[in-house]
């Protein structure tokens, strides 16, 4: 397989832990064909954690089977292969993927590999150039096989990761040098999916094609190390798309079913009753269920009486708290992982209510400031937000009043601080979702701004006292709707002012309505709205979540 | 497609349910182009732009809604599986922004682009 001592390894014993010093300068195609296996052999570990992340394209599931018998297809290929030449083992490997290749990122793994072959074609073996060599052609090839590439799925993760591997490989010949850092660099662009996917930071997870990808690299990199597949956990918390807080008990049930003609919204309110955290995605038929209760038998016998149940899983939370404490030294992937941590920028958000405020974490920011409406932060609050962050920190004051103070927190702090100056909280929002990693302090509050820009902000509150502005009369106590801001309609309920500023604005020109409901309006009360809305507009998605803030009724975002 | 409502009838044109499909096809992996349905001579043509929507053919039978693609794969693919995808991906996301069912989706594959030679 490789330079060096390594060579001597029998075919079935990992290396050890001393013989792993020596650096490796070149594969040839029994040390890739090693390679693929121990891949596989890492995934077929997590392939029910992967499985448990798939929401895109379609939440039902199967990615990691997919990925996983793609990769076996590719195997069995090899698996008597004598070949010595690494581009004969490729190009065997490619064959049997594209012949096994099954879902979505199982046809993009088999053109990976495909693309990785063609670049391989004729060398016998490879080095740390030849192996940034074909993850770009792997990436360009696997590019090629769409019109409109998705970023945030296992497209980026490949992308990125080629990205780390021309990088590195311009000034290291190691290969488990350069090996570990393409792995690093895959960890940290799974993480980022969620910022560049919205439907996957909706449902709390990473992309489950990129996660796959990652496994399969990891587990080649644990191969060369030395390291067997029995000692790490990590990644089984990793995957835990809910970390449980201390009060917590009870049971973290999943599953999914199947039948026809299925009501999700109905079938949601209902688990929702059942227990906490629920998230329910998919279509009338296959639904993903995630939900935490204290009788696990509750949510299975009533998703059993809807249709046939598959992928059951349930964990004791409280067990899995305790693994969590024992591997809290390591971050898990799904963690909402701050800005900061990635790209030195850090991310300060003015946000109320404790809805809002959960919503502006899992989105990365690093720090929390509350304040809003009526409750104005000062700059003092502001600098001492900043001031256990990095040197560079882009604040989003999420409230016009707010925005002077967070300007003078600029001025006076000795960071290099820029301010977004959002307006409403779905305009911050929308500002931190387009936080691009990649780019430095000044692209960023730029990119942010047009991104705010671009979100409609409705915002339902009661008038505190009579008044006429923008041509709109308003009697105390009324209720009234601002349109980005400024006073657009009034009315006696909320349901008629929203309606009112839905037709100021032109709502069905947008197609994702998200709902904030604040911290006087009851869920029942906050649920029958959403219904109502999408009953009048079906072309929208309709997204409610309990934002908890004082003072607005709603909140809701048009984009 | 026509919903009663509260307040009144909401009807869908299959162009608006062709518009929702096309997005999902062109996201679709495997996916490089779509080919007029209109050609008899069964070449296939990659279309650009706007006119994605004449390779996707919506009809109405009853209250049922079916959806027939004629694309371009991408050689080097497993043509069903892609097939297979595009099925899933299209009934998936039109169902979801439609909150109606798709009872069919026929996946016509009119051609194989070779992009780049093995």
């Amino acid at each position: 397989m490789v330079d060096g001592k390594a060579q001597k390894v029998q075919e079935d014993r990992p290396l050890r832990k001393h013989e792993t010093g020596n650096p490796i300068w070149t594969c040839e195609g029994q040390g890739l064909k090693r390679l693929l296996k121990a891949g596989t052999a890492w995934l077929e570990r997590h392939m029910e954690a992967v499985n448990s992340l798939n929401v895109f394209p379609v939440p039902d599931g199967d990615t990691g089977t997919n990925m996983l018998l793609t990769m076996q297809a590719a195997l069995e290929e090899i698996a008597n292969s004598p070949e010595p030449s690494v581009s004969a083992i490729a190009h065997a490997a490619a064959h049997g993927a594209l012949m096994g290749a099954r879902g979505n990122s199982g046809v993009i793994l088999s053109q990976i590999l495909r693309g990785a072959a063609r670049d391989l074609d004729r060398k016998h073996e490879f080095n740390a150039a030849d192996l940034a060599s074909f993850m770009k052609e792997a990436t360009t090839t696997a590019y090629k096989g769409v019109i409109k590439p998705v970023e945030g799925t296992i497209l980026t993760v490949v992308r990125e990761a080629a990205e780390a591997a021309v990088t590195v490989a311009a000034e290291e010949e190691d290969l488990r040098l350069v090996l570990e850092k393409i792995v690093k660099a895959a960890k940290e662009s799974v993480a980022r999916t969620p910022s560049l996917l919205p439907v996957l930071a909706e449902a709390g997870v990473v992309d489950a094609g990129g996660q796959g990808l990652f496994i399969i690299m990891e587990g080649m990199l644990r191969y060369i190390r030395g390291e067997t597949v029995e000692v790490d956990f990590a990644l089984e918390t990793a995957v835990d798309l809910h970390v449980p807080s201390e009060d917590e008990y009870g049971y973290d049930v999943q599953f999914i079913i199947q039948g026809q003609d299925m009501n999700l919204e109905e079938i949601r309110d209902t688990l929702a009753a059942m227990g906490e955290s629920t998230l329910v995605v998919g279509d009338s038929t296959t639904i993903k269920v995630h939900i935490h209760t204290e009788e696990p038998g509750t949510p299975l016998n009533y998703g059993a009486s809807i249709g046939s149940l598959s992928k059951i899983i349930v964990e004791n939370m409280q067990e899995q708290y305790q693994e969590f404490i024992l591997s809290q030294a390591r971050p898990a992937v799904t963690s909402p992982v701050t800005s900061e941590e990635i790209c030195g920028i850090a991310t300060v958000v003015v946000a109320q209510g404790p809805g809002l405020v959960r919503v502006f974490e899992s989105l990365g920011a690093s720090a929390v400031v509350p304040g809003g409406q009526t409750m104005n932060p000062s700059t003092e609050e502001l600098l001492k937000a900043a001031e256990n962050l990095t040197d560079q920190v882009i604040i989003l004051p999420n409230n016009s009043n707010i925005i002077l103070a967070a300007q003078q927190a600029q001025k006076l702090s000795e960071k290099n601080i820029r301010v977004v100056p959002t307006k409403t909280m779905p305009q911050g929002v929308s500002a931190l979702l387009a936080f691009n990693y990649q780019a430095d302090l000044d692209t960023n509050a730029r990119v942010m701004e047009r991104a705010a820009g671009e979100v409609q902000t409705v915002e339902i509150t009661t008038a505190t006292r009579s008044v006429q502005l923008n041509g709109v009369k308003v009697k105390k106590g009324e209720v009234i709707g601002l349109l980005n801001d400024s006073l657009a309609v009034s009315g006696r309920s909320p349901e008629q002012v929203i309606e009112g500023v839905f037709r100021q604005m032109n709502v069905e020109e947008y197609e994702i309505i998200t709902i904030y409901y604040g911290e006087s309006v009851a869920q029942e009360e906050a649920e029958a709205l959403a219904a109502r809305i999408s009953q009048d507009y079906p072309e929208q998605e309709i997204e409610l979540v309990n934002g908890g803030q004082p003072h607005y009724l709603y909140i809701i975002s048009a984009e | 497609m026509t919903e009663k409502t509260r307040l009144g009838k909401i009807e869908v044109s299959p162009t608006a349910i062709a518009n929702l499909a096309s997005r999902s096809v062109l996201e679709s992996y495997g996916v490089v182009g779509m080919s007029s349905r209109s050609l008899g001579s069964g070449l296939a043509d990659l279309l650009r732009g706007d006119s994605h929507k004449r390779g996707i053919e919506v009809r109405l039978e009853g209250d049922e809604i079916i959806i027939d693609l004629y694309v371009i794969i991408e050689y080097g693919t497993r043509i069903s599986a892609v097939a297979h995808n595009i099925m899933s991906n299209v009934k998936f996301g039109v169902e979801k922004s439609l909150g109606l069912p798709v009872a069919q989706v026929n996946v016509h594959v009119r051609g194989v682009r070779v992009s780049s030679e093995d």
